[in-house]
């Protein structure tokens, strides 16, 4: 089998979900391209929820080595592995950040979030795959839906959290978060269908 | 289903798909979503919300040293030069069950995690494992990957005597073998992976041979 002979020369062509059950082998140099693979993802979604590198650190390692320990039930048909581990590494980052803060999360930080799902620069309005026809969708929210998933999505705030954080009652801080969702679904539905 | 359990549990979909529902209420939507399907497949739906939205966020670069420690921590590195212990975790099968939990999004599988009665429908697919054995001993593991066309990983270590190339045949219930390919050993230690040409599913297990045609291990998937 020429072009086979090690694995080595083939790690960069493997697919995510090969690489991931190369993982479980726990090889030095399946573990390092899994590594390399996937690192910028994890800490990014994690310095994104916590904005703090150290902290952002502990949880990416905590987030490889979760993969890691459950590599054997990754299930290729409930999503890929980069959704997978973004969602390993965003559950530990909202555990970390209830531990340690005490206000859910700095209003400029969030006006920052905001900026960043919702801008449309030329590039990014020309393509269309999931993550800008999420971006798009987003941007089309009124500016206190917008906030409220955010808020919930991202920092994963509580409907009570939200409520307190934005001054407003309890309904209508579940009614923001709700709208919002049941929002951003439909414009992605209708923009699938075209 | 239908009524004033799926009215209430829509006041809360959304919620429970972007994983923010506090413990009791989500431990008791969960439990509806166990018996509807139609609320079920809702939520589902909604979870491509925020699944979307993390995927708006920007990838960062890692500290310097961070592969390493990372490499480190998962006990795969520094390689000895002499003989290695062999080395592998595997997850507690409470644990992979609740990851491994049967409704759409990684949002609520994970939020799924540790709360009561989840269901496991999938854990048939992906990874299977066996041991590869030598004389009655563990001489490393074997898997076979039955989604993405059929892979196949394996490492052994045979021992510094052992000398390769390895030839890996995968073996069906009839006897029948499919060479998968060969590897070299470097200490009496290798591994290897590709596309297992066949359909992995059926593989019933995994036969190493030296050059001369001696086996040195082999493998049996349970069912
Ligand atoms: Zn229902």
């Amino acid at each position: 089998m020429p072009g086979m002979w090690r694995i080595g020369l083939s790690l960069g062509r493997m697919s995510d979900e090969a690489l991931l059950s190369g993982l479980a082998t726990g090889d030095p140099e399946l573990v390092v391209a899994f590594v390399r693979r996937f690192q910028r993802n994890v800490f990014g979604v994690a310095l994104a929820v916590l904005g703090d590198t150290q902290l952002a650190e502990d949880v990416a390692q905590q987030t490889f080595e979760r993969a890691w320990r459950h590599a054997q039930v990754y299930d290729p048909r409930r999503g890929s592995v980069r959704g997978w581990l973004t969602a390993i590494a965003h559950n530990l980052a909202i555990d970390t950040a209830r531990a340690r803060r005490a206000r859910p999360v700095d209003p400029e930080d969030l006006d920052a979030m905001l900026g960043v799902v919702t801008e449309t620069p030329e590039r990014r309005a020309l393509a269309d795959d999931d993550a800008e026809r999420v971006r798009r969708a987003v941007a089309q929210l009124p500016e206190e839906q917008a906030r409220a998933l955010v808020m919930a999505g991202i920092y994963g705030m509580t409907a009570r959290e939200v409520a307190d954080s934005e001054h407003v009652p309890l309904g209508t801080a579940k009614t923001r978060i709700r709208t919002g969702t049941l929002k951003v679904r439909t414009l992605l539905e209708s923009e699938e269908k075209r | 289903m239908s009524g004033m359990e799926c009215e209430r549990l829509r006041e809360l979909d959304a919620e429970l798909a972007l994983g923010v529902l506090p413990a009791r209420e989500r431990a008791e939507a969960v439990a509806h979503l166990d018996r509807c399907p139609e609320c079920r497949e809702r939520v589902g739906r909604l979870t491509a919300v925020g699944d979307g939205l993390l995927a708006l966020l920007p990838r960062a670069e890692p500290p310097v040293g961070f592969e390493s420690r990372v490499v480190t921590a998962l006990g795969a590195a520094p390689v000895p030069k002499r003989r290695r212990r062999y080395r592998l975790r595997l997850a507690a099968a409470g644990a992979a069950a609740a990851v491994a939990c049967g409704f759409g999004g990684w949002t609520v599988a994970t939020v799924v995690e540790g709360a009561p009665a989840a269901t496991s429908q999938h854990t048939d697919g992906g990874l299977r494992e066996a041991a590869l054995v030598s004389a009655g001993h563990e001489v490393g593991r074997i898997y076979a990957h039955t989604g993405d066309g059929g892979w196949v990983y394996m490492s052994v270590d045979l021992g510094s005597h052992a000398r390769g190339p390895v030839r890996c045949l995968l073996v069906h219930a009839d006897g029948s073998t499919t060479p998968a390919g060969s590897f070299p050993l470097h200490d009496g230690y290798g591994y290897w992976g590709a596309p297992a040409g066949t359909d992995t599913a059926a593989v019933t297990g995994a036969r190493l041979t030296a050059p001369d045609g001696t086996v040195l291990a082999t493998a049996h998937f349970s069912e």
